[in-house]
């Protein structure tokens, strides 16, 4: 690791956020770099600072008697209305995860500049999906590595049929899939394995939706989309975009 | 399964108002004011309550928060209230600007005060990850999550966030000192 490696990432080793291996690549470094070092403290002692100094607003306690009455007010209104659905809670904490309908539902009211651009988001927020959907729990719906469970377990849940194709020959096994969301659209997420990492395949409805990215990528994650058969697809991951590449066009090959 | 309206909002008062402090810190620091982030808090409560029903993850605080932060962006967006002093720019790839040990003396000396003004006159974007991360205590990922930004972007952001807080303190306390 260099000096200019290491300032990028002295913030996120004083807040204790870097992996183990960049931690340990980055103590290795400040050992033999007293420059480094001392930036690093300077870092460390103003985020102390910060931390100690900055003051937290604690809600007014009126604030809540006013939001109690609302929601009972809002309650009563609905409740002639229509009945509310929801899950009961011990199923909440099998789905781990954030509730990306409705993050998707309040990005999507946002107005973007041109097309471009919005492909641009749809990459973006393909990125952010990724990540998610590295967390723990968050990954799979379906866990099968047979296309002919996969398949068939979309059925029931979208209105088009995403092609599910077995790579595993080519050292892409397939690992399964979830329900997800793209730009405002219901997708399916089909997930394989490339030796400890992943690849999330997103597939949606290429009508009323923007094109995706034929390539993209940031921090390190890699994105390749085209249409084909009236649907989009996005291939993100953080393996090298050399091996993507060779992932999707043999993807393509297949399903054509 | 059905349930009765009275059931679910004592399920969400249970499940979301233990969030009421982060809820309206969050909206005081990026409105800058006290009574539009009690308005803030109780339309994002009742727009929460709403969509309660596609609510399905493990963590309530996240995804109240990032409720709370779309309704003080939209507040933003239309409000006419003054600018931030410094421009706001993204920078992906580049490095964070400063050293973190330029005038290492202001900070012992900085007030709580001058950090609380400081901070406010940057741009939401940075407010947001400092007060996420330094105030509430959220993780990257968390940020991440409620910014609906990526992981590396939360990243930069508190970098460059921190050593413009660091610039503003250093302009605040010379135009106060005689």
């Amino acid at each position: 690791m260099n000096c200019d490696e290491s300032h990028l990432l002295l913030e996120a080793y004083a807040d204790g956020e870097l992996d183990l291996v960049r931690h340990i690549e980055l103590e290795t470094h400040l050992k033999a770099c007293p420059a480094c070092l001392r930036r690093s403290e300077g870092i460390a002692a103003r985020r102390t600072r910060i931390r100690e100094t900055l003051p937290r607003f604690n809600a007014p306690q009126a604030l809540g008697e006013t939001i109690r009455a609302s929601l009972r007010a809002e309650a009563q209104k609905t409740a002639g209305q229509r009945p509310i659905r929801f899950l009961v809670a011990s199923q909440w904490w099998n789905l781990a995860g954030l509730a990306a309908s409705v993050t998707v539902a309040l990005l999507a009211g946002y107005s973007w500049g041109g097309h471009s651009a919005r492909s641009n988001s749809v990459a973006k927020e393909a990125f952010a999906e990724h990540m998610r959907s590295l967390q723990a729990n968050h990954l799979m719906d379906v866990i099968s590595t047979d296309r002919h469970t996969v398949k068939p377990w979309f059925a029931g849940k979208l209105d088009f049929s995403p092609p599910v194709v077995d790579l595993a020959d080519i050292g892409f096994p397939l690992a399964g899939g979830r329900m997800d969301q793209i730009d405002g659209h219901t997708a399916a997420a089909l997930v394989f394995r490339r030796r400890l990492h992943t690849i999330n395949v997103f597939v949606w409805p290429a009508r009323d939706a923007v094109p995706p990215p034929t390539s993209a990528s940031e921090s390190g994650f890699s994105a390749q989309g085209w249409t084909n058969g009236g649907l989009n697809f996005l291939a993100v991951s953080e393996i090298p975009a050399a091996d993507l590449e060779q992932f999707v066009g043999e993807y393509k090959n297949r399903t054509q | 399964m059905e349930a009765s309206a009275p059931t679910e909002m004592s399920t969400f008062e249970q499940l979301m108002l233990p969030h009421l402090d982060s809820a309206y810190n969050l909206s005081r620091w990026l409105l800058r004011n006290p009574h539009d982030a009690e308005d803030a808090v109780q339309e994002a409560c009742l727009r929460a309550f709403r969509s309660f029903s596609g609510f399905r993850g493990a963590d309530g605080r996240a995804w109240f928060l990032t409720i709370v932060r779309n309704v003080c962006y939209s507040h933003l967006r239309h409000g006419k209230r003054e600018f931030p002093k410094v421009a706001f720019e993204e920078d992906l790839h580049g490095s964070p600007q400063d050293s973190g040990e330029t005038n290492a003396q202001c900070w012992l000396e900085a007030k709580g005060d001058l950090l609380r003004q400081a901070l406010e006159r940057l741009p939401a974007e940075y407010r947001e990850v400092i007060v996420l991360h330094d105030v509430e205590g959220l993780s990257y990922r968390e940020i991440a999550g409620v910014a609906e930004i990526p992981l590396g972007t939360v990243m930069s952001r508190l970098a460059r966030g921190r050593g413009k807080l660091q610039t503003e303190i250093v302009t605040l306390s010379e135009s106060t000192s005689p």
